[in-house]
């Protein structure tokens, strides 16, 4: 077996979270696999359906939640569109987990300030749950996620369950002009809503991801409220084939996305040419 | 036991070459083909071998194949059956293999095995014996002496060959180059003086070093927004023609081809840096929009990520990239001007 044959898995659950964003939950069909695999927060893999191809996205699960993993997934292109159209125990590909991961275990005893835009959610839920699960280990959680309109919100029941939990702070926002009349949440940017929940910056780390712009309008913010860039973690997703470092595309000059990445503090992507 | 220096004559290397041949050994080497010009080509013999002429293609075919499947699949309802390839290890030789070739492949291993180990690369490399030969002289486009190769560099092979009057002179380089000479022994002979190393190589076309590549490395690494790199991408059409010939371009792309609904295989296929497609994300945003980002790369990943990471030039003066491209961009010429630059006041 050679390292580009992906583990096989099965579609175990399908949830709808936007009119184009689907999460598949996986289940490997080795049982000594699925007994031995083990990852870490913000690590990625290459999904598979055998005869479209292979596709790269971090694992959305948490790496407390063990026997399966989890992707979310928007239909954009080929691959994605033949992963929508799986049926629950249809049989794909996985394989992974590669790249770096967010460093919880510096993290432990302060306070974590998620904040997250669209899809974007998608690598912080798995840092979330994954905190979530071991919540004596960290202080103050808060949870910032803003999509484009209400439709365009993911993860909508678990929003709701970390809403109602009093150890997490949420604050949920959508652009202006995509809310709905009973939208309870704020309406306007990520940034903007960054700046309005003002989390206190002592002691305190920052998970950020989403659209390119988003993150550029909300680095400032963040130094603004006394953020320091090397607390400050995102994750980038440049196209990639192997994810193991060999075919060439995700460098951003010397750096290479998928083996010193995917998670970058601020202040390393400050010092990377602007090619990403 | 053999020494350390042997000969063979030429009627004994075309024995040698039928013998491989009777014992299921592929036998690679320069060869003419239908449109004249010279390949690698699988040997059946020495008659159509063309040592002296530099193939038109490199080595890299032969261990990173322009399309390989790595594993089949087939369907059946919502199963999947995976089915796993033998390894490619047929045992191979390279019989004349250019040093310009055999050096690019130590230098592609540092890629292939860190981390994770790219099993097809290794078990190629592994069932193949290079044989390269001395430089017989190269041409106005070749550099290897720019980047720290030279015509005689035993980089890459498991022994070296240098003509001689009667034949060829054959020097082990490897611990797999000796045991191929122990195990074809009949066919060779002792050299005369056979404490001596191979006879020196002609003086490379180039006299003195184009560019100091330390001094590229620097001015590379603090000058990625430089307008130069427009001006290197105003000759280029993108192609890609420079590295599909590359003996060390080695980006792949991985796609699944059906053979009909049910069955198929993945494969890596040859892909380049040069064209849009290859960094666009699903989104439609491209980190390296136009081709000024994509010759920057070229040059880049050659002579400094590479160099940073694994210590090595991506690079080993063979000097296709220039006789290839059809707008006649020169990398030596780019190097050069880069080095100018660094060396003059300011600097890196």
């Amino acid at each position: 077996m050679n390292v580009y044959q992906p583990f096989r898995v099965r579609v175990e659950e399908r949830i709808d979270e936007t009119p184009d964003t689907r999460t598949l939950r996986l289940r490997f069909l080795d049982e000594e696999v699925a007994r031995n695999f083990q990852f870490r927060a913000g690590q990625f893999g290459e999904y598979s359906v055998f005869g479209e191809g292979e596709c790269t996205f971090c694992i959305a699960s948490s790496p407390t939640r063990k026997g399966y993993i989890e992707c979310s997934f928007k239909t954009v292109g080929k691959v994605t569109t033949a992963m929508k159209d799986l049926e629950v125990g249809d049989e794909m590909g996985f394989r992974g987990p590669y790249g770096n991961h967010f460093p919880l275990d510096r993290m432990e005893g302060g306070n974590i300030v998620f904040i997250a835009g669209g899809i974007g959610l998608a690598p912080v839920r798995c840092v979330i749950w994954n905190v979530l699960d071991e919540r004596n280990k960290y202080r103050d959680v808060m949870i910032i996620h803003g999509a484009r309109s209400v439709a365009d919100l993911v993860y909508k029941r678990e929003l709701e369950e970390w809403g109602r939990r009093p150890d997490v702070r949420l604050w949920t926002t959508v652009d202006p002009g995509g809310e709905t009349p009973d939208w309870k949440g704020e309406v306007g940017f990520v940034p903007a809503i960054v700046q309005k929940a003002a989390p206190a910056a002592r002691d305190a780390w920052a998970i950020v991801c989403g659209p390119p712009i988003m993150i550029q309008y909300t680095l400032p913010v963040l130094q603004g409220l006394g953020f320091p860039p090397d607390r400050i973690y995102t994750t980038l997703e440049n196209r990639m084939k192997c994810g193991i470092g060999k075919c060439g595309r995700c460098n951003i000059g010397p750096v290479y996305v998928c083996k010193d990445g995917p998670v970058f503090t601020a202040a390393e992507l400050a010092r990377l040419p602007k090619e990403f | 036991m053999m020494t350390n220096a042997s000969q063979i004559t030429q009627a004994g290397l075309s024995s040698l070459v039928e013998d491989l041949r009777q014992a299921g050994i592929q036998v690679i080497g320069p060869a003419r083909v239908t449109d004249g010009a010279v390949e690698y080509q699988r040997l059946a013999d020495l008659s159509g071998w063309t040592p002296g002429v530099q193939p038109r293609r490199s080595l890299k075919e032969w261990f990173l194949p322009v399309t390989e499947p790595l594993f089949r699949y087939r369907k059946q309802g919502p199963r999947v059956l995976v089915e796993e390839l033998a390894p490619p290890d047929a045992p191979r030789v390279v019989l004349g293999a250019y040093p310009c070739d055999a050096a690019a492949l130590p230098i592609l291993d540092a890629v292939m095995g860190w981390d994770y180990r790219d099993d097809p690369w290794f078990a190629r490399r592994e069932a193949t014996v290079i044989l390269s030969q001395v430089c017989p002289g190269g041409d106005a486009s070749c550099f290897c002496t720019d980047v720290g190769i030279a015509p005689d560099s035993a980089a890459g092979a498991d022994l070296r060959m240098c003509p001689i009057e009667s034949g060829w002179r054959v020097q082990v380089e490897t611990g797999k180059g000796e045991a191929f000479l122990q195990q074809w022994s009949r066919h060779f002979q002792p050299a005369n003086g056979s404490k001596n190393p191979l006879p020196p190589a002609g003086p490379p076309r180039s006299e003195a070093p184009r560019a100091n590549p330390e001094r590229v490395r620097a001015w590379i690494e603090t000058h990625f927004e430089d307008p130069f790199w427009q001006e290197v991408a105003l000759r280029c059409h993108g192609c890609g023609g420079c590295a599909a010939v590359c003996p060390t371009c080695h980006c792949f792309d991985i796609v699944d081809e059906p053979e009909n609904p049910v069955q198929g295989a993945r494969r890596r296929n040859w892909d380049t840096c040069q064209t849009a497609l290859f960094t666009r994300h699903a989104s439609g945003h491209n980190p390296r929009e136009d081709q000024c980002g994509r010759c920057r790369q070229r040059v880049n990943h050659k002579f400094a990520i590479y160099p940073a990471r694994f210590g090595r030039i991506l690079c080993t003066g063979c000097g296709r990239c220039a006789r290839t491209c059809p707008s006649g961009q020169d990398i030596t010429e780019i190097l050069a001007r880069i080095d100018q630059w660094a060396a003059g006041p300011g600097g890196a």
